[in-house]
C-alpha cells in the first residue's frame, strides 16, 4: 500500500473514534466479529498497526503485512456501515441547518484533539486538517469517504482508492 | 442506532418474481421472471425458479422527489454511472460519467451531485435531479445491494473498481507549499553565494623590500 494511503486509512479510524465515543471499544468488537482476531489479537496489536502511519507522533518504520491492510480495510468499511446514519445525517442537506452545524464543530473539536494527542504537528498535512478554516473541507471529505465506503460494495471501493498512484 | 433499513425481499405470484432495495431516501423495485431453463446448479439456492434472470421493468423512487420507470439498458446506464462516479468520490476526485448522448450522466455540481435522465421518448425534456451526499450513498447502497444479491441473474456488466493512475490523483493541498521551505532556503544559500563572490576581497599587502640588513664579520 503507498504511504499516502496508509496515512489516509489511520486518518478515517481517527475520524470513526472522533464520530463515535466508544469507537476505540468498537474497533476490538468489530475485529472479533469479522474474524480479525489473527491479526489484531488484541489492543495493542492494532495500535500497532496504525502507528505504521508515518504521520503519527510515534511513528513506527516497515510496513503493514497484506493480512493487516486486509483487516484495517474491513474494520473501518465495518464500522462506517455500523456509523452510516450518523454520517448520513452529517452530510444531508435536509437536515435542520443550526442541527447539522452543532454536530460538525462537535465532530470536528473531537477530530482535532485527537490528532493534536496523536500526530505530529510539524507535518504540514497534519497542520491543515486541524486549521479551524482550511481543513474543514478536508474533514468533509473524510466523512464524505467513510459515507460512500459504507454498504456491500464500499470495501472495493476503499481499497482501490487506497491504492491510488500505486499503477 | 439505525434509523435506516435493508431489506432484500422477494415476493412470488404466478412466476413474477421482485426485489426490493430499500434505503432512507430511495427504493428500488425489481420486476421480473425466472429462467425457467436454466440449471437448478444456476439457481440461488439451488432451487429454480428463483432466480431473476429476465427483468421486465424496475422502478426507482428518490424519496417524494421522483419515481422512474425503464427498461435494462437503463438500468445498466444508471449502474455505469453511479458507481465510477462514487469510485472516484472515495478518492476525493469527482469525475463526471456519462455523456450528453447516455441515458443517465452523474456530475458535482455545487456541493452536491447532477443526475440527468434522459427519456428514450422524443421531444422529452431530460430529467434533472440535485442529490446531496446523503441521498446519493442511498442510491448506491440500494445498487450495492442489487449488485450482490444472489437471487439477481442479469448480468449488469461493470469493471471491479480500479485504483487512480498517479495523474489522475487530486492534487494534495499543501503539497505545494511543502516545497517552498527547502527552495526558499535553496535560493537564500545561491543569493548569499552569488553576493560574496561580487565583493572584492582586500588585497593581500606585500611586505615592502627591507634593505638587507648589514653584516658584520667579526674576526
Amino acid at each position: 500500500m503507498p504511504r499516502r494511503g496508509l496515512e489516509r486509512l489511520d486518518l478515517l479510524l481517527l475520524a470513526i473514534e472522533a464520530l463515535d465515543l466508544h469507537g476505540s471499544e468498537a474497533m476490538l468488537w468489530s475485529c472479533e466479529q469479522l474474524g480479525l482476531s489473527a491479526a489484531f489479537p488484541d489492543r495493542v496489536a492494532l495500535w500497532k498497526s496504525r502507528c505504521r502511519n508515518p504521520l503519527r507522533r510515534a511513528s513506527r518504520r516497515g510496513e503493514l503485512s497484506s493480512q493487516e491492510q486486509q483487516g484495517l480495510v474491513q474494520l473501518v468499511c465495518s464500522l462506517s456501515q455500523r456509523l452510516y446514519p450518523m454520517l448520513r445525517q452529517l452530510l444531508s442537506s435536509s437536515e435542520p441547518e443550526q442541527l447539522n452545524s452543532q454536530r460538525w464543530e462537535l465532530f470536528s473539536s473531537r477530530y482535532r484533539e485527537l490528532i493534536q494527542e496523536r500526530m505530529n504537528e510539524k507535518r504540514g498535512a497534519i497542520r491543515l486538517l486541524i486549521d479551524s478554516s482550511e481543513g474543514e473541507s478536508l474533514r468533509r471529505q473524510v466523512v464524505q469517504t467513510l459515507l460512500f465506503c459504507a454498504g456491500p460494495g464500499g470495501l472495493q471501493r476503499l481499497e482501490a482508492s487506497l491504492m491510488d498512484g500505486s499503477r | 442506532m439505525t434509523n435506516f433499513s435493508l431489506s432484500g425481499i422477494s415476493s412470488f405470484s404466478s412466476a413474477q418474481l421482485k426485489l426490493h432495495f430499500e434505503e432512507s431516501s430511495c427504493r428500488l423495485d425489481l420486476t421480473g421472471l425466472p429462467d425457467v431453463s436454466a440449471s437448478p446448479s444456476d439457481a440461488s439456492d439451488g432451487v429454480p425458479g428463483q432466480r431473476l434472470s429476465i427483468l421486465t421493468g424496475w422502478e426507482l423512487n428518490l424519496g417524494q422527489r421522483a419515481a422512474l420507470q425503464g427498461k435494462l439498458e437503463h438500468l445498466q446506464a444508471l449502474v455505469a454511472a453511479v458507481q465510477p462516479y462514487v469510485r472516484h468520490l472515495v478518492s476525493n476526485h469527482p469525475c463526471p460519467q456519462g455523456d450528453p448522448s447516455s441515458p443517465v450522466s452523474l456530475e458535482p455540481r455545487g456541493k452536491g451531485h447532477r443526475l440527468q435522465l434522459r427519456s428514450s421518448q422524443a421531444n422529452t425534456e431530460p430529467l434533472d435531479l440535485q442529490l446531496d451526499d446523503a441521498e446519493l450513498a442511498d442510491l448506491t447502497q440500494c445498487l450495492d445491494q442489487m449488485l450482490q444479491d444472489q437471487r439477481l441473474g442479469i448480468s449488469l456488466p461493470l469493471p471491479a473498481p480500479q485504483p487512480l493512475r498517479r495523474r489522475e490523483q487530486p492534487r494534495r493541498k499543501g503539497a505545494a507549499t511543502g516545497w517552498a521551505a527547502p527552495a526558499a532556503a535553496l535560493g537564500a544559500l545561491l543569493i548569499t553565494a552569488g553576493l560574496a563572490s561580487v565583493i572584492p576581497l582586500p588585497e593581500r599587502k606585500r611586505p615592502a623590500a627591507q634593505p638587507p640588513a648589514p653584516t658584520t664579520s667579526q674576526r
